[in-house]
């Protein structure tokens, strides 16, 4: 066993001791913050608008719709001017210049058609368009019912908005967590396995295959089963993994705590998108199902990739051969989005139950949706015979594989890799 | 070279051995038993069989049937591997690490402590003059210097059986002599080497103890002695003074020779099998030959090697196990 341990601790001392160990503790969390700000920033679509309204209304109303857009924080209205004829021609003048980015075109019929002509440089941003149509709806709507007689204060009450609280009820006990937030959390314990299994996975490969392409394991082999070096070598990177989790853990914290400053930046939708993502309380149950699907997904993909270097001569080979692997581990990865619309759906069911998919997706699910302590450890005792079906077929063929050279194996001969173990 | 007397219970006995890859017989029944303390090679053309023997030894591979003992006990090295040194002929190191680091594992996997696995590591180094490239990474080594790095990995232990696989080649000449040094070091220490070559004059010179094979059957094994005195001594060679007498009329008696390169004054030749070369000495001096010279040659390992092998010696050279 002291010699299993020797395996262990040169794949974990080799790997920490490298520069590109710490590049990556450096920016896991860099990389994590992308991941979740970059959807944020791209929907923004980047500041303020200025806009011209032009007014071509016979009421007061033209005001009070420039009024109300220039409270809102997504635009400012630079003047309102009366509807000469050409002004349209002029105002897109501006706005090829930059000094507007588009204008608003008022009539009369927005009260009684409810039609209004919007002109900019970009009406493709939901944003923008949503927060104009909210405003144009909100203000026509007041004006019509002041027009039919309803007194303004009410009308001011009736269109209070109504604010959803939204708290989590997870195995009988309200938690406290919005909606938003066990999204967040879903969502990022999804992106984590996903990265964590290919990364980590992928080492183990590049492990065995350095150690086929040297020879040395030949020597390896002489003195230690293959069996039990895999085992070490999968240990080994397994410590590595774990000791990074770490390193991403206490850094993350330490970013989220800075995650209302950011959010701060943000404009009115930032707001929103600030509560969606609001930092996930992080139970220790929750906790205990990450590293343990982690582990349990990280063996069994582990097992494959070593399968699939014990079959390669080169690195070049490997990374051509390994194209299953990668497929399986991202159909799982996207799959999940499945379960975080619906956890309770079938397909979330069934993608929890298969072990290629369950490392992912009851994670995501245990974050997102109600499920017992019974749903996950069926989800992972199925992980468990899958991962060692898996690992037993695989042990086999990187048994006979790391001494094979040359041609790779058709699948006949894998069968008779597999039988020969 | 002069040896310890060979103890009487073998260090390695192969009983019957066989291994087949799919389409054909790597090794087939193979028997041989290797006395402690000696320097024994195994020989044979490339595609012989050699390096899937040592592979079945060092429990590499399973043997399909028979059976490998090593220190009187059944089953192959990996359950003495702290005794056993292993050298393949596919040698290599992990490139990334350092050099210490590599021994100091390697140590580890024979079952040495870290500590004096360093030790060793170290004596080693600055035996082999590479004391300043201990903390080195191994790929900014020469290929020279790899090649030191594997000779201490398999000796680091102090193993008493070390079996190396074509240990010569791909060496350079200084190589060459380091590792002939270390190989007569170990030996002048008491410990058993067993070893396999193609290149019979390194056998020859080494070797007490050999076994040749081909096509993965033994041909022949013994002390290196014992097979030179029976399969030698076949080979002929006649001065004649003058008169050679009714030389030309034995010489093509097939019973007695079976080649000859005859120019008159002097004649090369074969003995055939069971032929007497007294009885040939008697028939040349009885028709009236005056002889010069009549001398049974001893025979080089390589032309033993040649006569048992045959003249196609590769094989199907395809088959590398």
């Amino acid at each position: 066993m002291s010699r299993v341990g020797a395996v262990i601790r040169r794949e974990f001392v080799e790997r920490v001791r490298r520069k590109s160990f710490w590049v990556m503790a450096m920016l896991g969390p860099v990389f994590f913050a992308a991941v979740f700000l970059v959807p944020l920033l791209l929907s923004q679509g980047g500041g303020v608008r200025r806009l011209v309204v032009v007014d071509r209304t016979t009421t007061a109303f033209g005001a009070a719709v420039a009024a109300r857009l220039d409270s809102t924080r997504g635009f400012v209205v630079v003047r309102r001017i009366p509807g000469a004829p050409g002004v349209e021609d002029s105002l897109a003048g501006e706005v090829g210049a930059r000094r507007i980015e588009g204008f608003l075109l008022l009539s009369d019929s927005l009260l009684d058609a409810g039609t209004a002509e919007y002109r900019a440089s970009n009406v493709s941003s939901l944003d923008d368009i949503g927060l104009l149509r909210e405003t144009l709806g909100r203000v026509a709507e007041n004006a019509r019912l002041e027009r039919a007689g309803v007194n303004p204060r009410v009308v001011a009450q009736a269109q209070l908005r109504v604010s959803l609280q939204t708290n989590k009820i997870t195995r009988g006990r309200t938690t406290g967590e919005s909606a938003g937030q066990s999204f967040a959390l879903a969502y990022f314990m999804m992106v984590t396995l996903y990265v964590a299994l290919l990364l980590y996975g992928v080492q183990v490969m590049g492990s065995v295959i350095d150690e086929k392409a040297s020879r040395i394991v030949e020597v390896l082999v002489s003195s230690v089963r293959p069996f039990q070096l895999l085992f070490g070598k999968v240990l080994g990177v397994g410590a590595v993994s774990l000791l990074q989790f770490l390193i991403w853990g206490v850094a993350g914290r330490a970013l989220l705590g800075q995650r209302a400053a950011l959010m701060s930046h943000m404009t009115d939708g930032g707001q929103e998108m600030g509560q969606i993502f609001q930092a996930p309380h992080v139970s220790l149950a929750t906790a205990v199902v990450f590293v343990a699907f982690f582990l349990g997904g990280f063996f069994l993909y582990s097992a494959m990739f070593a399968a699939v270097a014990a079959m390669s001569s080169t690195e070049q080979e490997a990374r051509q051969s390994q194209a299953p692997v990668t497929v399986l581990i991202m159909i799982a990865f996207f799959s999940s989005f499945a379960t975080l619309a619906n956890p309770e759906s079938r397909l979330s069911v069934a993608l929890s139950l298969v072990p290629f998919t369950s490392p992912i997706a009851t994670p995501a699910r245990w974050a997102a949706g109600n499920l017992s302590w019974i749903d996950v450890t069926t989800s992972f005792v199925l992980l468990v015979i899958g991962t060692v079906a898996v690992t037993w077929i695989a042990a086999r063929i990187y048994r006979v594989g790391i001494l094979m050279t040359g041609k790779r194996p058709n699948l006949r001969e894998l069968g008779r890799w597999i039988r020969a173990g | 070279m002069a040896s310890a007397s060979p103890s009487p219970t073998p260090i390695l006995i192969l009983d019957r051995v066989s291994k087949r890859f799919a389409g054909h017989t790597a090794v087939d029944d193979l028997s041989l038993s290797v006395p402690r303390g000696v320097i024994y090679g195994l020989l044979g053309p490339n595609g012989a069989g050699k390096t899937t023997t040592l592979r079945m030894i060092m429990d590499i591979l399973e043997p399909d049937a028979g059976a490998v003992r090593l220190f009187g006990d059944p089953g192959g090295g990996r359950r003495h591997s702290e005794r056993i040194g292993y050298l393949p002929e596919e040698r290599g190191l992990y490139r990334k690490m350092r050099v210490l680091d590599v021994l100091v594992f390697l140590g580890e996997m024979k079952g040495m402590d870290r500590r004096r696995a360093g030790q060793q590591a170290g004596d080693w180094l600055a035996r082999l003059g590479l004391a300043d490239w201990r903390l080195r990474r191994v790929d900014e080594l020469s290929k020279g210097m790899q090649q030191k790095v594997q000779f201490i990995a398999t000796v680091l232990h102090d193993p008493d059986l070390v079996i190396l696989d074509e240990p010569f080649s791909g060496l350079d000449p200084v190589n060459t002599q380091v590792m002939k040094d270390v190989v007569l070091d170990l030996h002048g220490r008491g410990k058993t080497i067993l070893f396999s070559t193609h290149i019979m004059e390194q056998a020859e010179k080494l070797c007490e103890q050999l076994c040749i094979i081909a096509r993965g059957r033994k041909l022949v094994d013994g002390a290196l002695s014992d097979i030179k005195r029976t399969h030698g001594g076949h080979h002929l060679v006649i001065g004649f003074d003058g008169n050679p007498g009714a030389a030309a009329h034995l010489f093509a008696d097939k019973e007695l020779v079976s080649r000859v390169d005859n120019y008159g004054q002097y004649a090369e030749l074969e003995l055939a099998a069971g032929a007497d070369a007294q009885r040939l000495l008697a028939g040349l001096v009885s028709s009236g030959a005056r002889l010069s010279r009549f001398e049974l040659q001893e025979a080089s390992l390589h032309k033993i090697f040649i006569d048992l092998v045959g003249p196609e010696p590769a094989g199907d050279g395809s088959s590398r196990e």
